[in-house]
């Protein structure tokens, strides 16, 4: 699809634009509301029919294709029969040239592009009954009746707290080649085109409300309720969230050569101290984030703490996202700061660079984790292993065991489920339990080590031409590695075909190493180093001697071993390969060196008497009960 | 017990013995995986997440256990917690700890025989005592794993998978949830401190008084408990507080992850004083309670006279009464 050019003003084609009305039954647990889409045909195809997304129904019965990928991925407990959630669509009307409208209602359908599903209902389509040319405008009026759900992921209501989120009809995005409109998944959910919202929504009065865009009115009514207006521009969705018990804090994001931003804070009252661990760390994502690919452009920002059982955590959504915090948190361990840096870096990576995350998650995803872990190591200093107790409520800091993003946090979640799915693979269709580990974890892993082997100074230059030439966009995979192409000089197509396109599992190691004395001062040296997976990768093997000398072998990797023998006056000490470390996605590192003064009979001892303590006192703890 | 250090010593090396030979052979599992490394040099000077993490994914049986936990002060949270959220141990660990309380069952007759008396049994009237009342107490055993069984088997499930579960369901504070997993674990662990008083009184009852039911001890353990609220709470709340000064103790000195050499030993020594003090807290306990029992046994109804035969019942120390 050919990029729109935006219209003077704009920053993005602004081809779906929005007034929405909505009204919040709290008693109820209902929402109706109204909208106006103003939707232009930006492919090169006409189009005559318009595709909605009506995700609640995802929340309907245990028959969506969201609650069977849920099923299927062990992740569903069956929920309390108040739990259900819904949407219907209860008028749909489209303005003819005349000026006339045309009720179109009893032709809606629900389709299931994906699966063929019949029992799904998370995508809906409607015949206009004319063909819709490119850059040809219509306008749709749709009534909605909904149901919030208890939360089943990311949206619903918990007690007085609300998060609102994929909760009204969403055109779908037309591409050259047809609809791109998929139905609601378990692990997969944003693909919209840009636009205006104008949003009115109404709820009871004394709740604080924060939502996508900017609040330009706010009017309380006669019936006790509060109407809070909000404008948003250039933005691809719209979420909102109101509770009675929000703390709503402010403070102003300044920065010599970015733009400033108004960052809202709602906080809940038992996270009180921790606001300005809040702002900080999004400040240090702003700042950050504008320094290495550009500003961010829209002057506001909102923070949400979300409530305990919401499951709204960790959400991303224009200008506005859900951290994750608990109410007892450690100094020296990055809750809440990790979430908090990796969604505010998703305005960056989803809000303003929208790619099909449907079909290529990994594009912003997976890139937003390996930036965010890059954030995380420069704005804050500390990072241990925390451990949790009694039910996950009391944590403890464990103060020797220093835990890096860079290196720790995401190989040992792609260790155990490496070959799960090839990133290539459209995400929609990933095995739903494992899907998180390819487009986290192993972009990360891999976009890292692309790092090691390029610096960061020229990832830098690749993600910020990247993000400069696709914000307000929606790029593919090719434009990504064309960027990389560009910038970078090479096309790393062996490198992509190994991280993208297969699901190999990376593992170099020491199959052999001996040094042999063969005579007065000298000693032959045998290395074999050997490739146990199945993925190649060219590496570096380190052999290092007692006389301090070493020696550097570039091995490409690509056979099953490589033999190395040295005939030195000096016995060797160890042999290393990848000894920097660059192969990040190397699922056993243990086995990459190998000394001839091994020390794990030391190691082995250590450990093995801290574990007896901690049996010990298990013991003792169960002795309790003689 | 200050009196009667074999019986420390005794139950100090039980501790020690049951787990030598597990933690040797978690020893082999860490070595064989760290070979030849040099990441073995890097753990035994410090710690390495990388390496705890790979050993981790590929960790079978033992090796499982062999996380971060382990470490100082959060390895006492991490088996108080695990008791408390009725975690399933594997089965290495579940065997070792059916032996450490087989053999605390065998030495329990023989502790509270020695704390009822003003005097050395010495080594063989310990053990005698121990062979003696062995028996008694596994048939009263049999009564409290039945208990126990019920307790996490299906009380616990109810209470914190069904019921506490469905509460907090819709709680949108977490402390308010805190809370209620709170005020679960003080039902649970009111019933536990009941069925380990009761059960305890009944022990020191089998021993002074030279009973033989296991059912009679429980009924007498419970009259005795229903006669003495207060004392019998009280001393436990009292005993519970030691305990707890001892964790709170142990918090702040628990030693981490440590270095090689005499980091080691010392960090190794340091636990070891800690597990004794454990273990000297819990001697105290029983004999605390022994003792509460013995304030109250001379009373006009008592019958129950000891034979006269070697070793005699601690019961008959109170003739001369």
């Amino acid at each position: 699809m050919q990029p729109i050019t935006p219209s003077p003003g704009a920053r993005s084609p602004r081809n779906a634009n929005y007034e929405i009305d909505a009204r919040l039954d709290h008693d109820a647990k209902t929402l109706r509301g109204r909208e106006t889409i103003r939707w232009r045909n930006i492919s090169s195809q006409p189009t005559s029919e318009l595709q909605f997304h009506l995700y609640w129904n995802a929340w309907k019965d245990v028959d969506s294709t969201w609650l069977r990928e849920r099923r299927m991925s062990g992740l569903f407990t069956p929920p309390p029969a108040d739990a259900w959630g819904s949407i219907t669509v209860t008028s749909l009307r489209l303005r003819e040239r005349s000026g006339e409208w045309r009720d179109l209602t009893s032709q809606m359908q629900f389709i299931a592009p994906d699966d063929g599903n019949a029992q799904d209902r998370t995508v809906m389509t409607v015949p206009l009954g004319r063909a819709v040319g490119t850059n040809d405008s219509i306008e749709a009026e749709l009534e909605w009746d909904a149901k919030v759900p208890r939360p089943f992921a990311r949206t619903g209501w918990v007690g007085n707290y609300y998060f609102v989120g994929q909760w009204f009809p969403k055109v779908g995005v037309l591409e050259d080649d047809g609809w791109n409109t998929h139905q609601f998944h378990a692990a997969t959910e944003f693909y919209s085109d840009f636009g205006v919202y104008d949003v009115r929504l109404t709820v009871p009065r004394g709740f604080v409300l924060g939502a996508s865009g900017r609040q330009t009115a706010l009017n309380d009514n006669a019936d006790g309720t509060t109407t809070h207006t909000y404008h948003g521009e250039d933005i691809h969705d719209f979420a909102w969230t109101a509770s009675p018990d929000f703390i709503d804090l402010s403070q102003r994001f300044e920065h010599q050569t970015l733009p400033p931003v108004d960052m809202r804070l709602l906080l809940l009252p038992e996270r009180r101290a921790q606001a300005d661990r809040y702002f900080a760390i999004t400040a240090a994502t702003l700042r950050r984030y504008g320094e290495w690919f550009g500003p961010y452009p829209y002057g506001y920002l909102t923070i949400v703490d979300p409530a305990f059982q919401s499951q709204s955590d960790g959400m991303e959504y224009p200008t506005l996202f859900t951290g994750r915090s608990r109410w007892l948190v450690q100094r020296n361990v990055q809750t809440p700061e990790g979430t908090t840096a990796h969604e505010a870096g998703h305005q960056w990576w989803y809000a303003m660079v929208a790619t099909n995350e449907f079909e290529h998650a990994w594009m912003y995803e997976g890139i937003n984790t390996y930036v965010t872990a890059r954030v995380l190591e420069e704005a804050l200093t500390s990072n241990v292993v925390e451990t949790r107790y009694f039910g996950g409520f009391i944590p403890w800091a464990l103060r020797d065991l220093p835990f890096s993003r860079l290196d720790n946090e995401r190989i040992a979640g792609y260790r155990l489920n490496a070959e799960a799915d090839a990133p290539w693979t459209p995400t929609f269709r990933y095995w739903p339990s494992t899907s998180a580990v390819i487009t986290y974890n192993k972009t990360a892993l891999w976009l890292h080590t692309l790092e090691r082997r390029l610096g960061w100074p020229m990832m830098r230059r690749i993600l910020s031409t990247y993000f400069e030439r696709w914000k307000f966009k929606h790029p593919r995979p090719s434009d990504f590695f064309d960027i990389v192409r560009e910038v970078s000089g090479q096309g790393h197509v062996w490198f992509f075909d190994e991280v993208y396109r297969g699901s190999n599992t990376f593992d170099y190691g020491v199959q052999e190493f001996r040094s042999d004395r063969q005579g007065q001062n000298a000693y032959r040296t045998t290395v074999v180093v050997r490739r146990f997976g199945e993925g190649v990768f060219p590496v570096d093997v380190v052999t290092r001697f007692e006389d301090g000398t070493e020696v550097n072998e570039t091995w490409d990797g690509l056979d099953r071993r490589a033999i190395y023998t040295y005939e030195r006056p000096a016995r060797a000490v160890s042999v290393q390969v990848d000894p920097d470390r660059v192969l990040l996605l190397d699922v056993a590192y243990s086995n990459n060196s190998r000394t001839l003064q091994p020390r794990s009979g030391e190691a082995s001892l250590k450990w093995s008497l801290k574990w007896m303590v901690w049996l010990q006192d298990l013991m003792l703890t169960y002795a309790f009960f003689v | 017990m200050s009196s009667a250090p074999a019986v420390a010593v005794g139950v100090f090396a039980l501790t020690f013995l049951l787990a030598l030979p597990l933690a040797v052979a978690l020893r082999g599992e860490i070595r064989s995986h760290l070979g030849g490394s040099l990441m073995a040099g890097e753990v035994t000077d410090g710690v390495n997440v990388t390496w705890w993490q790979e050993f981790t994914a590929q960790a079978t049986g033992l090796g499982t256990t062999f996380s971060p936990t382990i470490l100082g002060f959060a390895a006492t949270l991490d088996n108080l917690s695990s008791v408390l959220d009725g975690r399933a141990e594997i089965a290495p660990i579940g065997g070792a700890l059916a032996v450490y309380l087989a053999g605390w069952t065998f030495l329990s007759g023989g502790i509270i025989d020695r704390s009822a008396r003003p005097r050395p049994t010495r080594t063989h009237g310990f053990f005698a005592a121990s062979g003696v009342y062995f028996f008694r107490f596994l048939r009263l055993a049999v009564v409290a794993g039945f208990l126990l069984w019920w307790l996490f088997a299906y009380l616990h499930p109810w209470l914190f998978d069904e019921q506490y579960v469905t509460l907090t369901r819709g709680m949108a504070v977490e402390r308010t949830a805190f809370l209620a997993r709170v005020a679960f674990y003080a039902i649970f662990g009111a019933l536990l401190v009941f069925a380990n008083v009761l059960f305890d009184y009944a022990k020191v009852r089998l021993v002074v008084e030279d009973r033989h039911s296991a059912v009679g001890a429980l009924v007498a353990a419970l009259r005795f408990i229903r006669h003495h609220p207060r004392q019998v709470m009280g001393l436990y709340a009292l005993n519970g507080l030691v305990f707890m000064a001892l964790l709170a103790l142990w918090a702040l000195i628990a030693p981490g992850a440590g270095g090689a050499a005499f980091s080691m030993w010392a960090t190794f020594v340091i636990a070891q004083i800690y597990i004794v003090a454990r273990l000297l807290l819990k001697l105290q306990f029983m004999a605390s309670q022994t003792a509460l029992f013995q304030a109250h046994l001379a009373h006009a109804a008592y019958t129950a006279a000891p034979l006269p035969v070697w070793p005699e019942s601690p019961a008959a120390e109170t003739i001369p009464r």
